[in-house]
């Protein structure tokens, strides 16, 4: 490609071999030229599999312990008994020991759980008593709002060691008929 | 006298900026992607995880037993359970433990079973390799029944803590 233009430069008659080589000047080379096509197609391959195969949202979790099977049912003390109660409708319901339940929404939640945690530190047991047909969705829902609660609660009581007392059980009849026309 | 215009024959491009690019981009891509499991990949069903934002803690990648709770895709009222062992060998060694399973059941990565079933898998789990950690990963739709059955085989077996498996919120 490069030579082209010189050999006509050089002259009539037909130079001897040995000749042109030696006069001509040797051209210093700059750069080289690749052709990328091939490598591009390659990297565009891989690129278009990961980026189509790759998942970004990793799944995380969330803590859960249930109380173990005991044979001996322990007393609670009403007053340190806090229960928020799921309605077959999705509908929140809370009690605090014995007093009526009453209606909460879910945004109310983190607040009031934070609220009468601080009341009696370390000593309210908190119960998530839930229908059956709830949606199990619904139920991370209350869930999260009161692990976010477990978070504030931690914070306010500054160093002092937390224990959470925290289950979940289904709705008795007795919760359901207690909820049912509110 | 006009000059004879040569025909171009093709031209040339740079393409070094986007071969930079493109490696860039392929290699964040690379180092990214998370593979799924050949179990997952054996399934017909799709979970869709409910949301939580207060404990962000990633699902641990060994010494895992995961209880899927999912809708079936062929029969929309039927749920059912399956249960998969992360470590290859607890894996094979529960499976050949637990005497009801059939040998084609043997070579699934994932078992679909009942309530019964799945609570003498985790018993057997927890036989094998006492430092497994138990997840319930559930589809947001289905009955909170379905999942506090899961919840109650676990609590007979003394799994008492285990995970829930949720999705950041978007």
């Amino acid at each position: 490609m490069a030579g082209g233009g010189e050999a006509l430069g050089s002259g009539g008659g037909k130079p001897k071999r040995g000749q042109k080589n030696s006069k001509r000047k040797k051209k210093k080379r700059i750069g080289f030229k690749l052709d990328m096509t091939p490598l591009v197609d390659i990297a565009f391959l891989l690129l278009t599999f990961f980026m189509l195969t790759t998942t970004m949202t990793t799944p995380q979790t969330m803590k859960m312990q249930v109380p173990p099977e005991i044979d001996t049912p322990v007393d609670v003390k009403q007053s340190e008994l806090f229960t928020i109660l799921i309605r077959k409708d999705e509908k929140l319901f809370w009690k605090a020991g014995n007093d009526p339940a009453q209606p909460l929404q879910l945004g109310e939640l983190q607040k009031l759980a934070k609220e009468k945690n601080l009341e009696q530190p370390n000593r309210l047991i908190t119960l998530v008593a839930i229908d059956q047909s709830v949606a199990y969705g619904n139920v991370i829902g209350v869930l999260d709002k009161l692990n976010q609660a477990e978070v504030d609660i931690t914070k306010e009581m500054k160093g002092e060691k937390r224990e959470r007392k925290f289950t979940v059980s289904n709705l008795t009849d007795e919760q359901r008929k207690e909820i049912e026309g509110l | 006298m006009s000059k004879v215009k040569m025909k171009r024959q093709g031209f040339v491009i740079d393409m070094t900026p986007l071969v930079d690019i493109t490696f860039l981009l392929l290699t964040f891509f690379m180092f990214t992607a998370k593979f799924k499991s050949e179990a997952e990949s054996e399934q017909k069903f799709k979970i869709i995880r409910p949301t939580s934002s207060a404990d962000t803690t990633k699902l641990p990648e060994k010494d895992l037993a995961i209880i899927k709770i999912a809708i079936d895709t062929a029969n929309q009222n039927d749920t059912s359970y399956y249960y998969e062992v992360v470590n290859e060998a607890d894996r094979s060694a529960i499976w050949e433990s637990v005497k009801e399973l059939s040998p084609e059941q043997r070579l699934k990565r994932q078992l679909k079973c009942d309530s019964t079933l799945l609570e003498a898998l985790i018993g057997r789990t927890r036989g094998t390799n006492p430092n497994t950690r138990f997840a319930i990963d559930a589809d947001k739709r289905i009955r909170y029944k379905y999942v506090f059955t899961a919840m109650d085989a676990l609590r007979r077996k003394r799994a008492t803590q285990f995970n829930f498996v949720t999705n950041k919120p978007q």
